[in-house]
């Protein structure tokens, strides 16, 4: 079965939702786009994460130390080493393969390192630092850092997830862990979770760690010495290089934006990796999706698609994690696919499981009057090995007797079912999301009860 | 002449928990009304729906037909969302049946100041106020 986006958990049918798991669930085929953002270790209140800070620390002090000394050759190679982290997974690549950085770049951050007379004496305390320093260096590489000294936490951590959840492990070399009692990098045989697409070892990163932007990042930086100094003192900020060079020499800014983000700590929260939309948002997509005339007209139909994404990956979220959108056109009429895994949250989400194999769920969006035999089979195509044999039919109104029979006649000839969501129902879920006195996967409930009544016994 | 009544099969038991299904069924009308008036077309919290189907599990031993509100209609399926409206006016039926109920289980009995209702049970008699309904009564005692 190919899975839409496939996560970890849903490839080994381990049907978890993200919100109920202390980790991001990877993708297999893609990252996750956050970043481990090493402040949030550092404001922790648990002892683990601030000595897992400390660590970090300690670390990049100790390679730049042996960069100051006979082994810069060494250091070199330690900051190319750990400057990508493709176990992690996280970041923007689409192909989950990301670039180390050159022995120059490594060369250029030893050497700023050295230009600082507080750097040399004292070394840094938040590593984040370096991306106020040196050009070409962003959250990715501060993440990626973060992540290659805390490996060998990370492999414990992930071989515990795994062993709670019953996901598989294999026996799989990793590189590149750091020894904190040797102060070396050692490559160990560890059982890991494994990317079945690319069959490289995964590990796990608790949510509890990410951000889509460092606490500590540029632009803040920016802001705050702009407002230190006086005017036309910084360097634009179209001109970073020059702006770095600036930093370098006035390192004193930097330690105070840092201080100042430091007392700003309690303001500093993880990302979630999905965030629903607030109660007003969710009632202005539902008025304008009610105003939206039916067709095609003035883009009526992809207003109806984007509000209607947006709306339901919220109303069904945590009971339903959203995969992805999909685009396409068929027979003239651009078509957005929504398509939601299936964490068996709910007992009929389970039954929907059981009875129809669907461990993603298709819901096919038609901004039309009405719905005609056409539509009906269209979404019948979808529903083959891959979303099992239930889908979902978003659309305005009511279907007409003759159709609401179509489905029935489907269910009895090939044991698939569709359910129909009009705007009633989209009003009612909206209504309950306000209300708070229903959940609104329970209309999609509600719909699948009144389907398989219909049904001849 | 005293007219002898007929054995009824109500008992005093009976009818305490009749008044205890009248009362609460009469204060659910009323919370509900109230949400009602906000949002008619919400969906009733669970919450809520469990007590009004106990209350309605319990009103239906007492309203066998010709006494029962709706014909196949029991309790709510928690599972087809019923909205607050939906529930108002099951109870306001409920309420009104339950009244008829009690009024044929009511007789009327002459006194030195006229005469007072009473509820015609086999094993006591309970007085209670007036039938609101209009509802024939088949025995009267002097």
């Amino acid at each position: 079965m190919v899975l839409v986006r496939p996560r970890l958990t849903d490839f080994h049918k381990i049907f978890v939702d993200q919100q109920s798991v202390s980790f991001a669930i990877p993708f297999l085929d893609e990252d996750i786009p956050l970043y481990v953002d090493p402040f949030l270790l550092w404001k922790s209140p648990s002892m683990q994460d601030t000595s897992l800070h400390t660590s970090i620390i300690a670390a990049f002090n100790w390679i730049y130390r042996l960069g100051q000394g006979a082994l810069r050759e060494d250091a070199k190679r330690i900051l190319v080493e750990l400057s990508e982290c493709q176990e992690a997974g996280l970041g923007q690549a689409r192909d989950k393969k990301g670039r180390r950085i050159s022995l120059g770049k490594a060369e250029e951050i030893l050497g700023v390192l050295d230009s600082i007379p507080d750097v040399q004496s004292q070394g840094v305390y938040h590593i984040e630092v370096i991306q106020l320093l040196v050009e070409g260096i962003g959250k990715d590489r501060i993440s990626d850092f973060s992540c290659n000294l805390l490996k060998s936490f990370l492999i414990d951590y992930s071989i515990e997830q795994c062993r709670n959840l019953g996901i598989p492990t294999s026996l799989s070399s990793i590189g590149a862990i750091y020894n904190a009692s040797t102060c070396k990098f050692e490559t160990e045989q560890v059982e890991l979770p494994i990317n079945p697409e690319t069959s490289t070892p995964l590990l796990l990163i608790p949510k509890r760690w990410l951000r889509f932007v460092p606490w500590i990042n540029f632009d803040n930086f920016y802001e705050h010495a702009c407002v230190k100094t006086a005017p036309g003192v910084i360097p634009d900020k179209s001109q970073k290089p020059i702006l770095l060079n600036f930093n370098r020499k006035n390192y004193g800014l930097v330690t105070d934006f840092i201080e100042t983000k430091a007392r700003q700590a309690i303001d500093c929260l993880n990302d979630p990796l999905f965030k629903q939309i607030p109660i007003t948002s969710a009632r202005l997509k539902w008025s304008t999706i009610e105003k939206l005339p039916t067709g095609n007209k003035e883009r009526a139909d992809k207003i109806y698609e984007n509000n209607i994404e947006q709306i339901l990956a919220s109303l069904f979220y945590p009971h339903l994690d959203f995969a992805q959108g999909q685009s396409r056109t068929d027979s003239g009429v651009h078509i957005r696919d929504l398509i939601f895994y299936n964490n068996r949250k709910l007992d009929f989400l389970e039954e929907i499981i059981e009875q129809f194999g669907s461990r993603q769920i298709v819901f096919e969006l038609k901004n039309v009057e009405e719905i005609t035999r056409d539509h009906i089979n269209q979404l019948n195509r979808y529903l083959t090995d891959q979303f099992g044999r239930l889908g979902v039919l978003v659309t305005r109104n009511p279907v007409p007797r003759h159709i609401q029979k179509n489905l029935v006649d489907l269910w009895s000839s090939q044991r698939k079912c569709i359910l129909v969501i009009t705007d009633e129902d989209l009003k009612l879920m909206v209504s309950v999301f306000e209300s708070k006195q229903r959940m609104p996967i329970e209309v999609l409930k509600r719909s699948y009860v009144e389907f398989m009544r219909k049904l001849p016994s | 002449m005293v007219k002898k009544s007929k054995l009824t099969g109500l008992t005093r038991a009976d009818v305490e928990v009749y008044f205890k299904i009248k009362i609460q069924t009469e204060q659910l009308l009323n919370d509900v009304s109230e949400l009602s008036k906000k949002h008619p077309d919400g969906a009733i919290s669970k919450f809520k729906l469990k007590f009004v189907n106990e209350k309605l599990y319990e009103a239906n031993k007492f309203l066998l037909p010709p006494y029962k509100p709706i014909e196949d209609f029991e309790v709510f399926d928690d599972s087809t969302l019923p909205s607050n409206s939906d529930v108002l006016m099951v109870l306001a039926q409920y309420l009104k049946c339950l009244e008829l109920w009690r009024s044929s289980k009511l007789k009327r009995v002459k006194d030195t100041y006229g005469s007072h209702w009473e509820w015609k049970l086999d094993d006591d008699s309970i007085s209670t106020t007036k039938p609101s309904t209009d509802a024939k009564f088949d025995e009267e005692e002097e």
